[in-house]
């Protein structure tokens, strides 16, 4: 015996129960309310199908309780019903059903508008399943990938038969839910199972895996299992569903009443968990399963009344089995919080039966989502009862609940069907029937029945149409959903563990881990400014382009003139698209006849790869491309006296004629050899150590030494924001919109538009015959001098209408004056020079750059 | 149970036409990677003036081991252990390429060992993807 907490109350249970057979013992009849209509909701199928026995389980919400083992101190919950599941006002919208029709929400609180804001939030409050737990998984699950030549998905008598027989061709995996076992349901029995089980599992190349949910079969064959440390994805040549069938639910009045159960559940309660279901029983047998189920509910003292019985097996019927009714059907189930009697349909008339429990053995349905999802193609099979068909015999009652999941009466489809509904996909859709946490496993014959049933054409289909089964079969908690998805992968350079030891801030950008600042930023900028800095830009993208057709290829793909650089010399370059648009940029250096070497921006290399491969293989050019990304580091050396402290660690020349700019020269620098690229981009003399990566440390502590007499300090992203802002250069991406041409940036001058040929040309030719919408420009605020980097992103407003927007924005420390980069809209077919942000600054319009207009100390 | 150690690999990348390609010579203890019809990287070496005295025609032969960190996986659960952060399909011997634990990555598979070549910027979070999910199969 043990014991677990239901409601703050402690509940008994014993071994082997479920957390439903113990609830269940202890008194419990209403195990949840409906989604909708807040309806007592009974243990129904006792196998996992139907939702009826949803409960929070240890904080997991939606936990079907009839295929969950009782463990000490299990902390167990109702979901649902203000103020509680037992006793729940929200009932009071059973009464409703006129002023909210299925589909109400399409109808319903659309006017006015704000209306459904309201609604909806009510709606969300009094409906659901439960809540998500506030915290964080503490464990986070693993993936596994499993390639295997058959997968078996259910481990009932025919699962492990399939089993048997592919194990002769190859690997099997056998997926075992294990639902049939934790419930302990009758029909086929456990022993013959346990033994071909046993016997599976010792041939060879069987793998058989416990507690696993099959959540989907997806195209290649691909079918993730779900399990509760770990996430399975296997690869299959074939499938083989073996899922079984569910039993049949029952559709006529009151038939979700608590005491209407079906035969398994039934059983299962009376036989393994020796729980008397009920004190006086009406029993429906259609099946041989359903004699089983009875004989079960008699040798456990349950009194039946009456038994509904299929003609064919009248003579099956055991003693006991109270008045036998050959034929019957039920025509309807009557009660308040739970059963008190059914009405059977005798001699063409109904005859009322006092009981508190209706067991229902009506049939099989087969349990076949899975097969269902695969695509035609595909080896899938199906054995078992899972292969059954589904037989158009008719939807039975009246009316009833169809949809245990979302609450949907044979009414509600009736009135679909009146709106103009009518076939089965289009009432599954507006209806929602088969749409909820079960998947249509209790529903989905019934609404086929429906759909059919109401058919007019002269020769309806005999076979039930199914509605599209989709992923996931089961539900499925999100940490599975998650499991082995690397959310964040970030590169880091050779240096990434320098710049820890030197406290940096580090951060993400572009999809690598960089510094943002070492300490102080400003102090950063001003040793760029004023000294000598350092910076790892070991990101950047970084490319040798070579080949007899190398030339032709940067000349196709860069908008600038290419084939005038000399050895030695580098230019910037933009990348564009087809429409003209500016992707990227970079700096390209010519290497020698047919070799290059192209930068790119740190997030965009892996772009930039694949656009070169392009496009050599689309012009049919005899081009290389080496991607150096991750072999070479780069470290920009910065500042008025960048020169002088690579002086002291190079016996090469490097004075200005010797690595010009804009140019390169391939370097010794404290032993490492380096492509040195004289760059511009922060405005000082800079040179650009490109080297190989297992050197970077060596390099980068070299030049730290070297420039103790300047107290040389790094610098990071924080400090080159403003460094480069005052540049006047834009970030692609954080300065520029999708749609920026190179005029609209103010870049017209890197485009050549004399080539005969470049990617992008053509758009730009067309786009230059229009008026220019848009322009990118250099700003100046007053107002605002403190918190400049505070209207990044703000509007720019030219009376009440915006018409740009801030899109970098600095105090600059060298100028002492707030500027900053935005774009601003034509107004008038003008360009406004004088604006105001969103925050009430005033913005004039400036010429860039702000510092060092003319270049002078970069080119130094 | 298997074991998980980095190593520096050697490795020469070779640009050129596919039958130059073709006729590159592999030497004992490398394999030749075909990773495009016109790219070839050979692992195991970096001798890059032998490769070039004997094809030529290549546009491009250079040491490129900077760019690559190897993941060694060895021992029984060497695949096993693999499995928990790839989906490919491991042959009993031979490479092949894709993604590893979100990274692109080259794979060579040998008897009770899986090499993963990985670009030396995404070693570091390949080498946590693995010691994370494959903890249970590796030796600590």
């Amino acid at each position: 015996m043990g014991s677990i907490e239901f409601e703050s109350r402690p509940v008994t249970f014993r071994p082997g129960d479920t957390v439903a057979s113990a609830l269940y013992r202890h008194g419990v009849r209403t195990f949840s309310r409906s989604l909708k209509y807040h309806r007592r909701r009974g243990l129904y199928c006792g196998t996992g199908d139907c939702p009826n026995c949803s409960m929070t389980v240890d904080g997991q919400p939606a936990v079907r309780t009839c295929t969950v083992r009782c463990a000490e101190g299990m902390r167990v919950d109702r979901a649902g019903g203000w103020p509680n599941a037992e006793r729940d006002l929200l009932h009071v919208t059973d009464r409703l059903h006129r002023v909210m029709p299925v589909g109400f929400y399409y109808k319903t609180f659309v006017r006015p508008r704000f209306a459904w804001a309201v609604a909806e939030r009510v709606i969300r409050r009094a409906t659901g399943l439960g809540a998500l737990p506030s915290t964080a998984s503490a464990e986070r699950k693993v993936v596994r990938h499993v390639h295997v030549d058959t997968l078996v998905i259910g481990a009932g008598l025919a699962g492990l038969e399939a089993t048997r027989e592919a194990a002769a061709d190859g690997s099997v995996l056998v997926c075992d839910e294990g639902r049939a076992a934790r419930s302990a349901a009758p029909g086929p029995a456990p022993d013959p199972i346990g033994e071909l089980r046993t016997a599976v599992a010792s041939l060879e190349h069987v793998t058989l895996l416990d507690e696993a949910t099959a959540l989907g079969v997806y195209e290649g064959l691909h079918v993730p299992l779900a399990r509760a440390s770990e996430l399975v994805h296997v690869y299959p040549s074939r499938v083989v569903v073996a899922t079984g069938a569910t039993e049949e639910h029952g559709v006529f009045p009151g038939n979700d009443l608590p005491g209407v159960m079906l035969g398994r559940a039934a059983a299962a309660l009376a036989g393994p968990h020796g729980v008397r279901p009920g004190d006086r029983a009406v029993v429906v047998v259609r099946t041989e399963e359903g004699v089983q189920h009875l004989q079960t509910l008699i040798d456990a003292g349950v009194e039946v009344v009456a038994t509904a019985v299929s003609p064919a097996l009248v003579q099956r019927v055991p003693e006991g089995a109270g008045e036998i009714v050959p034929g019957s059907d039920v025509l309807e189930a009557r009660g308040g919080s739970s059963l008190r009697s059914v009405v059977l349909r005798r001699d063409g008339r109904g005859k009322r039966f006092e009981c508190d429990l209706l067991v229902l053995s009506l049939g099989l349905v087969p349990r076949d989502g899975l097969a269902r999802m695969a695509i035609p193609d595909e080896d899938v099979t199906v054995v078992g009862d899972a292969a059954l068909g589904v037989g158009n015999s008719g939807l039975g009652g009246l009316d009833g609940t169809v949809c245990l999941c979302e609450d949907v009466s044979v009414h509600d489809l009736e009135q679909a069907w009146d709106e103009g509904f009518r076939n089965a996909e289009l009432l599954k859709r507006y209806t929602t029937t088969t749409m909820g946490p079960c998947q249509g496993a209790m529903c989905g014959r019934a609404l086929s029945c429906f759909a059919v049933s109401r058919d007019a054409t002269p020769a309806p289909s005999p076979v039930a149409p199914r509605t599209t089964a989709r992923p996931p079969a089961r539900p499925v908690t999100l940490e599975t959903l998650a499991a082995g998805v690397h959310e964040i992968v970030d590169r880091r350079t050779s240096l990434n563990e320098l710049h820890v030891a030197a406290g940096a801030r580090l951060d993400r950008s572009g999809g690598w881990l960089r510094p943002f600042s070492y300490g102080d930023w400003r102090e950063e900028y001003r040793a760029v400014r004023e000294r000598v800095s350092l910076m790892d830009v070991g990101t950047l993208g970084k490319f040798t382009i070579a080949g007899p057709g190398a030339g032709d290829l940067v000349d196709r793909l860069f908008p600038c003139r290419t084939g005038d650089l000399e050895p030695g010399r580098t230019r910037y370059v933009l990348t564009l698209d087809d429409a003209g648009y500016v992707m990227d940029d970079g700096l390209l250096a010519r290497v020698g006849e047919n070799e290059w070497f192209l930068t790119t921006t740190s997030g965009g290399a892996g772009r930039a790869d694949a656009r070169l491969r392009n496009l050599a293989d689309r012009l049919g050019l005899d081009a290389h491309v080496l991607d150096r990304t991750a072999q070479w580091g780069a470290i920009n050396v910065a500042g008025p006296n960048a020169r002088d402290l690579l002086e002291r660690l190079t016996d090469d020349a490097i004075d200005a004629a010797s690595v010009r700019y804009p140019g390169f020269a391939d370097l010794s620098v404290a032993g490492v050899p380096c492509r040195a690229i004289r760059t511009g981009f922060v405005g000082e003399l800079a040179f650009e150590l490109h080297h190989p990566r297992r050197r970077g440390p060596e390099l980068w502590a070299a030049l730290v030494d070297a420039g103790r007499d300047w107290d040389l300090m790094p610098h990071g992203l924080d400090a080159l924001e403003l460094l480069r802002l005052e540049k006047g250069h834009v970030y692609i991406g954080q300065d520029t919109m999708p749609d920026d041409t190179p005029a609209k940036l103010g870049m017209a001058w890197a485009v050549d538009m004399s080539k005969r040929w470049f990617v992008g040309k053509r758009a730009l030719e067309r786009m230059a015959e229009l008026p220019m919408a848009r322009r990118h420009v250099g700003l100046e605020f007053s107002d605002r001098p403190e918190d400049t980097a505070d209207l990044r992103g703000e509007p720019l407003l030219l009376g009440d209408a915006v018409v740009g927007r801030v899109t970098s924005a600095e105090r600059s420390i060298v100028l002492d004056r707030a500027i900053g980069l935005g774009w601003v809209r034509a107004v008038d077919g003008g360009s406004p020079d004088r604006l105001r942000t969103g925050s009430g600054a005033t913005a004039s319009v400036v010429t860039t750059p702000f510092y060092d207009p003319d270049g002078g100390r970069m080119r130094g | 149970m298997a074991e998980l150690r980095t190593d520096l690999p050697r490795v020469l990348a070779i640009l050129a036409s596919s039958d130059v390609c073709d006729r590159v010579e592999v030497p004992a203890g490398s394999a030749l990677l075909r990773v495009a019809p016109n790219e070839a990287m050979l692992v195991g070496t970096d001798d890059a003036d032998g490769v070039r005295a004997d094809v030529p025609g290549a546009t491009l032969v250079e040491v490129v081991s900077d760019a690559w960190t190897s993941l060694v996986l060895e021992g029984h659960d060497a695949s096993e252990a693999f499995a928990r952060v790839s989906e490919l399909r491991v042959p009993e011997a031979g490479w092949l390429q894709g993604e590893v634990a979100a990274a692109a990555a080259k794979v060579i598979v040998e008897a009770g060992r899986i090499t993963i070549l990985v670009p030396a910027n995404l070693v570091a979070h390949v080498e946590e993807r693995i010691r994370a999910d494959a903890a249970e199969v590796l030796i600590r």
